[in-house]
């Protein structure tokens, strides 16, 4: 349905990477959104014509190094954007835009709709308020009582798998490991039963036996739950293996997007390739992994044409000049000049 | 954590007695390091009459040795009796209580206007960065480096002179009448640490303000104002409450100007007289009020840090 409406507006490369959705209103739809920063006199770029869909239920991935805009372009979902930053196009959270909401709508958005998964969970928590107060404080502002609210904390706790949930409520989140204090912020993120859930490089800051866990817990809840999952990573084999369908971010843009099982086996982009080629593999024979020669760019200090170009092995005279259309190819989309060329076959 | 507690409060308050211990020994011995032999500087220089030397003398254990004169002297003071003042003729017990309430009062109205004018200029500062954040910059920054003499001055030629407003001199009787008195000089007194509190509380909430836990209440639909009280301003309150500790004692001896440039009759103003008239006793037994007010103000500041922030723990050996 976007597509129909918006289609004049927008510009040949935001064409959305799905059409599956077009009879309902998608859970979240970005499209073609553009964020600058201003730095001075110019104003910075940080997200050029990003667009994307999650739908109910599904579990989307969001991946790119740091720096390429991904996490940016999750919060903008929380209408939580940078001090002064300046946007173009939409965010649509079941059909209402983010961007141009009022503080009455966002409020609305963050308490019931969309809930967050923060990084690092000691930083994500008041170190000095008990984990009850952590789990009701949303609860609580939608006019539950405390002793409700409580019960309600203490399902979600036994839920996320927090042995005495009860004493739990009581403690305070520096007698929690990290992995488990993650459990209370999903258990947290999970009190508003949100339709969306932002997990923002939720396992990053965990010891690798405590991400397993992590994620398992998200994927259990989001399927007992029904809640749709935007889960941003920089680690491209950990979201092939939870996520529908995975959009590859590089300086702001997305480069490609594509069911995560096709796009682990099959990419079409040379930065997915390279990215997958860079993580070491376990199985026996494998070939060691090579690093993306160079270093990652922002948006702002990319060339004209193609923002990967300096890095590419398959970069001509033409891809520092031209900018790629992200063109749709039958199961996903891939921005790059020389995708029809078969350069990765 | 009752029983931490309870360690804890015994270990602190062995440590205040040895630290006022220490304190009487140097109170004590000050007399005897002015020049001049002890009956001459107790008689400021006066005439003395062979008479007058043998009362002295024996009131102060003069002619004891030096050690068995302290713990004499120290005796009298544990029972309350901190000799009699050189220069008023009276008992010094009696005229520290007598006096206590009025100091207790300007102290305590003046600790009101440091909370509210303090924590108002640096919440405000904190969160109106720009043009707002400077003026009270600016304000503050002179407000700490006004001495409360000047500020005295500067407040009864304006208010009580020229306007008419405040009463000049006298502490005044009954509540409200001692409210109407005092307001001058508590002013004169809160504004230098009304400027350094402002401060502290500014730096404090820009620090809790930077937190990734704000911007995560904020992303959970916390309304701001919420955000402001239960997340920036509680977790800021640490440095706020040592500030203020530290700062009872600097007011008690602020006081003495204050109360004399208003002539108000406190504790203070007891002090600057009893210096300027070398009284020694009483400087003995203000002095020694000073560091006991400052050592529980502090104690009281340790109990409550791990209240404020449940990180920290009592004593500091546990965990």
């Amino acid at each position: 349905m976007a597509d129909t409406t918006k289609s004049t507006t927008k510009k040949k490369n935001s064409v959305p990477a799905t059409r599956a959705a077009d009879s309902a209103t998608p859970l979240l739809a970005l499209d073609d959104v553009t964020l600058r920063l201003p730095d001075g006199a110019a104003a910075r770029p940080i997200l050029d014509g990003v667009s994307l869909r999650v739908e109910r239920g599904e579990t989307i991935g969001l991946v790119g190094e740091s720096g390429s805009g991904k996490s940016v372009a999750c919060r903008t979902v929380l209408g939580l954007l940078p001090k002064n930053a300046r946007t173009t196009g939409e965010v649509r959270v079941e059909g209402t835009d983010v961007l141009t909401a009022g503080p009455a709508g966002l409020r609305d958005l963050r308490r019931n709709k969309v809930s967050m998964v923060f990084q690092d969970p000691r930083a994500s928590v008041n170190p000095m308020r008990r984990v009850g107060d952590f789990l009701t404080e949303g609860l609580r502002l939608g006019g539950m009582s405390k002793k409700d609210a409580l019960a309600r904390a203490e399902e979600l706790l036994t839920e996320v798998g927090i042995r005495d949930p009860k004493g739990a409520l009581r403690r305070f989140p520096h007698e929690f490991s990290g992995g488990m204090l993650q459990r209370v912020v999903i258990a947290a993120a999970l009190t508003s039963d949100p339709a969306l859930l932002l997990a923002d490089e939720p396992t990053t800051a965990l010891d690798v036996t405590t991400q397993a866990e992590v994620v398992g817990i998200l994927r259990r809840l989001q399927a007992t739950h029904g809640t749709g999952m935007l889960f941003v990573t920089h680690d491209l084999e950990l979201a092939a293996a939870i996520c529908d369908r995975i959009y590859v971010m590089y300086a702001g843009r997305i480069v490609e997007s594509r069911p995560a099982a096709e796009l682990f086996a099959r990419p079409r982009h040379p930065y997915t390739a390279a990215l997958l080629a860079s993580t070491p593999r376990l199985e026996e024979g494998a070939e060691p992994p090579t690093a993306i020669s160079g270093r990652p760019v922002s948006l702002a200090e990319a060339p004209t044409g193609c923002a990967f170009a300096d890095r590419c092995a398959f970069a001509v005279d033409r891809c520092r000049t031209e900018k790629p259309a992200l063109v749709e190819d039958g199961t996903g989309a891939a921005a790059c000049l020389r995708v029809e060329e078969g350069i990765l076959a | 954590m009752n029983r931490n507690l309870l360690r804890f409060l015994a270990g602190r308050v062995v440590g205040m007695v040895l630290v006022l211990f220490a304190t009487s020994f140097v109170v004590f011995s000050a007399v005897h390091l002015a020049p001049g032999d002890p009956v001459t500087f107790l008689m400021r220089g006066r005439p003395i009459t062979p008479e007058s030397r043998a009362v002295l003398t024996a009131q102060y254990h003069l002619d004891q040795p030096f050690l068995k004169q302290y713990f004499l002297w120290l005796g009298d003071v544990l029972s309350g009796d901190f000799g009699r003042s050189v220069q008023f003729h009276q008992d010094i017990s009696t005229m520290i209580t007598d006096k206590l309430p009025t100091t207790l009062f300007l102290v305590v109205y003046a600790m009101v206007i440091i909370a509210v004018l303090g924590l108002a200029l640096g919440i405000l500062s904190a969160l109106r960065p720009g043009l707002i954040d400077k003026i009270v910059l600016v304000w503050t920054g002179m407000a700490v480096a006004i001495p409360s003499y000047i500020a005295a001055i500067v407040l009864l030629s304006i208010f009580s002179v020229k306007l008419g407003w405040f009463p000049i001199y006298g502490a005044g009787e009954g509540f409200s009448d001692m409210l109407w008195h005092l307001t001058l000089p508590a002013f004169a007194l809160a504004l230098m640490f009304a400027g350094l509190l402002a401060r502290v509380t500014r730096a404090s909430m820009l620090d809790e303000l930077s937190r990734e836990h704000v911007e995560v209440a904020r992303a959970r639909g916390v309304p701001e104002g919420q955000v402001i009280r239960k997340h920036v301003l509680r977790n800021a309150l640490g440095p706020i409450v040592t500030v203020v500790g530290t700062m009872v004692a600097s007011m008690l001896v602020a006081t003495s100007i204050v109360e004399t440039a208003f002539s108000v009759q406190g504790v203070g103003s007891l002090l600057i007289k009893s210096v300027t008239a070398k009284d020694f006793p009483v400087v003995q037994a203000v002095t020694l009020l000073v560091v006991a007010v400052f050592m529980i103000a502090n104690l009281i500041v340790d109990l409550l840090q791990p209240l404020i922030d449940p990180r920290v723990a009592l004593g500091g050996d546990q965990k």
